[in-house]
Parts: structure tokens; C-alpha cells; sequence
């Protein structure tokens, strides 16, 4: 707390530079005002709050999604019949659903709701993909989270659009909702069979534990390091000091293998982008290259086999093996369910 | 730039070697017999108990995988035991294998991370990467030893294989109801998510802004007045770092209790929800 109401003076706040890209927008405004929010340095974070670019693009999203969010609100008022406290008291069960086949709703409870919300919010996130896009060449970026950014719209897009068209029905999407996603989430798994025997809903499993594990591994070492300076990365990159080696060495001698203050950072952007691209390509391929992906695993061996058919049985022993329950001596599946 | 990078490497390595300050020597005193390099790796007494266990542990995988008869090591299965063995021991191909391993592996994970903490102690840097490691190794113990003690059946754990595994995730998140409904699994996936989604951000603004001029007056891109501009924020070179740390250890937490209350605390995700 003592460094918190400490008397230090405070340290000025930065301002963004002028730029010519800043006023070639008619709606390129910094709104708010730069301020300091001194309890954030209990956390260790930086303190100031401010200021943020409204711009064309940032206008545009915002609006759409405000308009879809409104959509919504109307919707899921309509669905409680009309009672804001039972809209609230029930919020978790309010579902916007999706209609079926793939021409426009014929009524806003038949699906229209759905339509109109998911509309405004696709449109939303293109808009907020081009106020990337012009923000990042406004600070002269290299244009690493655009790509990330569209990655998401990708998997999102392939949710919600390219995978109901390819199966032919908006019914395949997610209904809007709080319980309605985790039902979603169970009911697309069991229709097609099970999805965790999905090569590509696996391989974004490990993209998706690998990057905890990467920011476990990557943050830890940075703040174990920090008190020499790794965090300054930018600067570690050009020239690394005691900080980065001794980073760099950790995992030297650990596994007999380390990044460089560059190159853990494209280990971090592409296990993170793995996770949104492989999730997108198994969706994908569900309903079209195959329908039932529990059948696809056992074609292929990834599911598991117990009882004769298989040489790794333990029927298959070669030795004498302790009576076996269940009919005609084949072990159940190991009685785990 | 990077590939003088990977020269120096050789050149600091050398300032950093120095014998001593062990946890063997704090603890025991005297010389620790194990405190040497080999290639890369630093050995140290830690090492020599992982490395021992793994060896172990990939013997009784083979000697168990030839016991069947089927070296096909995608098919290889290591089951959990039956469920009529309970928590005592179970026959060699009925779960002791098993077993061996799991006691095994959980001897070379905390031995791993204890010869971590030598190399931490001899760097003279934080102990941030064996804490996090604990932690990590937390949702194997949880998986594999503390839910079935309290299920009261090594059946509990996972067979160790890759369509063995499979098959228990599967198993496990159907049998309890609807697993997407069990908060603490809600709350982990948005965890996992979550440190992707920051792991982007974080490595696309360095990737992003970078630059490996030598010219000491080329200028550095700023990051932080881009942050501010797009979301009003910039958390800071350090703070990033402290952020994504917080959100692993906070979706492994969440992990851990997903997993243990299921079957234990909770029968019924869906029920659970209408206790009436």
C-alpha cells in the first residue's frame, strides 16, 4: 500500500502522437480523458486508464453490435412474455434460436430474432477487423493480430455461417443464450457422433492446453527475470542482457532446448492461432467428411478396443488370465461407466 | 542479429556455470556428486531421480505392452485397474502396470521440479517457473491419484494410451449428465480461452513492433499508445506478463476442482442446478 498513497510525484501521462492517418477521419477522435487509476498498481499493472480512438471503423462496429444487442434484449423480453423480472430472473434460459433450413425466417420468434442479432454482429466484428486494420498501420505495425483477429472470425464464421450452409439448415448453429451455448456445445457433439473423436477438435485441445501451458511457461519466466529487465522485450530482442540469458539458459538446461526473446513469441502467436484454426477445420469437416466421427475413429483406431477383435486385449493374454465377468467371458469395457 | 544471437550463446553460457548452491548441499551439506552439465542439460541429484524414474516407468510400459503381444504403440493400451481391485493392488496386467507407472511418473514430475528449482537457485532468478510447474503437475495428482482415492477405486484414473485416454474423456464427460454444466469446467474452458486469446495479443504486439536494426537511432514502435487507442488500455510490457501467469494459474485451479468434485461432490451437472 505504501508505494499506492505514497507521496512520489505522479508520472505524466502519455499522449499518442499527432499523425497524418489520425486526422485524415472524419470521426478520429481520442475520446475520454488520460487518468491515472492509482490502485492498479497493486496489481503491478500500468496505472493510466485512457484515452481511446473512436474512429469510422470503431463507430460502425460499435453501433452494429449495440443494434444487435438491442435485437436481442427485445427478443429475450419477448420470450419471458413481455415481464422484464421474469427476463431477468430467467436470463440464463432465455434462447434465441436459429430456424431451420436456410431461407429467411418467417417470423421473429421462428428465428428472425436470430437472424437479425447474428447479422448485426457478424457485421460488428468485420467492422472492428477494419479498425484493426487501420489502427495498426497507424502505430506501424506489422499486422500480426489482424491475421490473429480474422483467425477468430474464422472460427466464429464457420460456427455460426459456412458449416449450417454446407449441412444446409441455421438450425446447426448456436441459439443465443447462456445455457443455450452449453447445450449447444453437448447436442453438436452427440448429433455428429461424438466429437472428441474429432482428429482436428483433438489437435485444437492440444493448441488450447499448449497455450496455458505457453503463458504458464512464458509469463513465469519473465517474472522470474524481470528484476534484470526481460520484460523489456522489444529492447531484449535487439540486445539481449543477464535478464534474457538467464531465461534463455532456464530452459537450456531444463530440457536441452530454449526460445529467444524473439522467437518465443512466434511460438506463443501460433499456438494461439492453431487453437481458432483447427477448431474452424474441424467443423468443417463435420457433416461433410464424415457424419458420425465416433464411426470415423473406430475406421481409423483412435477408439479404443477391448474384447477378442483386438491383439491388445487383455483377453488376447497369452497366459492364463483370472475369470473374466460379463457374457460370454469378454471383458466389458472395463466396467467404468 | 538472431543468428549472432545464437553465437553468444555459447560465450554467456560459460559466466553462468557455477558449481554449487544445490538443494542437495543445503539439505545434506558436503560435495552434491550430481552437479555437473551433460551436453545442454544440467544433471544435478534431482535429475538422476527423474531420469531414473522415467527409465523405470518406460520399462514397465514395454514389458506390460509385450505382455499383451501387440508392439503396435498406437493400439498399446496401459489400463487403469479393475474395478474389483478397489484401492489395494491389482495383478501386473489387470492395473499393476498401471500402477508402477502412475507412482513412477508423479516421482519424476516432483523430481523435475525440484531439479528445477537448482537451476532457478544457480541462475539466481524467481521461482515463478517450478511454482507454475507444481501447479501444472497439481492436474495429474488430481487425475490420477486424489480423485480416485476419493471415488475409492484406482478405476477412476486414466488408462495411460493415447485411444485410452480418449475413451475415458469421452467416458468421463458423458457420465456425469452434461459436463458443460458444471460450472468449474465453464469457468476453465473460459480460462483456456482466454489465455489464448491474451497469448495472441500479446505475442502479435511484439512480433508486431519489433526491430532488429543495429542502428542504435532507428526508433522503437510504441506499443503501448496502440493499445490505448484500440481498447483505452495498455497494460504494459510487465504487466502482460504478470496477466497471462494469473490467467494459467487460475484455469488450472479451475481445472483441478472441475475434475475432482465430479463423481465425488456431484453425481448429476444437470441436476445439480435444481437441487429442489
Amino acid at each position: 500500500m505504501a508505494t499506492v498513497f505514497s507521496h512520489h510525484p505522479p508520472e505524466p501521462l502519455e499522449e499518442a502522437e499527432p499523425s497524418v492517418l489520425d486526422s485524415a477521419d472524419p470521426l478520429g477522435i481520442r475520446a475520454g480523458r488520460a487518468m491515472r487509476i492509482d490502485l492498479l498498481a497493486l496489481l503491478k499493472v500500468d496505472t493510466q486508464i485512457g484515452t481511446i480512438w473512436l474512429g469510422t471503423w470503431g463507430i460502425l462496429s460499435t453501433l452494429s453490435f449495440l443494434a444487435g444487442l438491442l435485437v436481442f434484449y427485445i427478443g429475450a423480453l419477448d420470450q419471458a412474455g413481455g415481464s422484464f423480472w421474469v427476463m431477468v430472473r430467467y436470463f440464463g434460459n432465455i434462447q434465441l434460436a436459429p430456424p431451420d433450413g436456410l431461407s429467411l425466417a418467417h417470423s421473429l420468434r421462428d428465428g428472425g430474432y436470430w437472424q437479425i442479432v447474428t447479422g448485426f454482429w457478424a457485421f460488428s466484428v468485420l467492422f472492428w477487423a477494419g479498425r484493426l486494420w487501420e489502427r495498426l498501420a497507424r502505430h506501424k505495425w506489422r499486422p500480426f493480430l489482424l491475421w490473429a483477429w480474422l483467425s477468430a472470425i474464422f472460427l466464429t464464421s464457420v460456427i455460426w455461417v459456412w458449416h449450417p450452409l454446407l449441412v444446409g439448415s441455421w438450425s446447426d448453429a448456436p441459439a443465443l443464450g447462456l445455457n443455450a451455448d452449453l447445450q449447444w456445445a453437448q447436442n453438436f457433439s452427440v448429433l455428429w457422433g461424438n466429437l472428441y473423436y474429432n482428429p482436428f477438435h483433438q489437435l485444437a485441445i492440444f493448441f488450447l492446453f499448449g497455450s496455458t501451458m505457453l503463458w504458464g511457461m512464458h509469463g513465469a519466466t519473465i517474472l522470474a527475470t524481470s528484476s534484470e529487465g526481460s520484460h523489456h522485450e522489444d529492447a531484449e530482442i535487439k540486445n539481449m542482457t543477464s535478464g534474457s540469458q538467464k531465461a534463455a539458459l532456464f530452459w537450456r538446461w531444463t530440457m536441452g532446448f530454449n526460445a529467444f526473446p524473439k522467437s518465443i513469441h512466434d511460438w506463443l502467436w501460433w499456438f494461439a492461432v492453431g487453437v481458432v484454426l483447427s477448431s474452424g477445420i474441424g467443423i468443417l469437416a463435420t457433416g461433410t467428411m464424415t457424419n458420425n466421427w465416433y464411426a470415423w475413429g473406430v475406421d481409423h483406431g483412435t477408439v479404443l478396443q477391448y474384447g477378442p477383435m483386438t491383439r491388445s486385449s487383455i483377453n488376447q493374454h497369452p497366459r492364463p488370465m483370472p475369470p473374466m465377468t460379463g457374457p460370454s467371458g469378454y471383458m466389458p469395457a472395463q466396467g467404468k461407466i | 542479429m538472431r543468428l549472432s544471437m545464437s553465437q553468444s550463446m555459447e560465450t554467456f553460457e560459460r559466466d553462468y556455470k557455477k558449481p554449487g548452491n544445490t538443494i542437495f548441499q543445503a539439505l545434506l551439506g558436503g560435495v552434491d556428486p550430481f552437479d555437473v552439465w551433460l551436453g545442454p542439460f544440467y544433471v544435478g541429484f534431482f535429475g538422476i531421480v527423474s531420469i531414473t524414474a522415467i527409465v523405470l516407468g518406460v520399462l514397465v510400459i514395454l514389458i506390460s505392452v509385450g505382455q499383451y503381444g501387440d508392439w503396435d504403440l498406437w493400439r498399446a493400451n496401459i489400463p487403469s485397474p479393475l474395478r474389483q481391485y478397489g484401492l489395494g493392488p491389482a495383478p501386473f496386467l489387470h492395473g499393476g502396470a498401471w500402477q508402477l507407472v502412475v507412482v513412477l511418473a508423479t516421482v519424476s514430475f516432483v523430481a523435475w521440479g525440484l531439479r528445477e528449482v537448482d537451476i532457478c537457485r544457480k541462475l539466481e532468478m524467481g521461482f515463478h517457473i517450478p511454482a507454475m510447474f507444481s501447479l501444472a503437475i497439481s492436474a495429474w495428482v488430481v487425475l490420477q491419484i486424489l480423485r480416485p482415492l476419493a471415488m475409492g477405486c484406482w478405476c477412476e484414473g486414466f488408462d495411460l494410451s493415447f485411444t485410452g485416454h480418449l475413451t475415458w474423456v469421452s467416458n468421463t464427460g458423458f457420465r456425469y449428465m452434461n459436463f458443460y454444466d458444471n460450472p468449474f469446467h465453464a469457468y476453465a474452458v473460459l480460462g483456456f480461452f482466454l489465455t489464448a486469446m491474451v497469448l495472441a495479443m500479446h505475442g502479435s504486439a511484439i512480433l508486431g513492433t519489433y526491430n532488429t536494426d543495429p542502428d542504435p537511432n532507428v526508433e522503437m514502435r510504441r506499443e503501448d499508445s496502440f493499445w490505448r487507442d484500440y481498447v483505452g488500455y495498455s497494460i504494459g510490457e510487465y504487466g502482460i506478463h504478470r496477466l497471462g501467469f494469473y490467467l494459467a494459474v487460475y484455469t488450472l485451479i479451475m481445472s483441478d476442482l472441475c475434475i475432482f468434485t465430479s463423481g465425488t461432490l456431484v453425481k448429476d451437472w444437470v441436476q445439480f442446478w435444481h437441487p429442489f
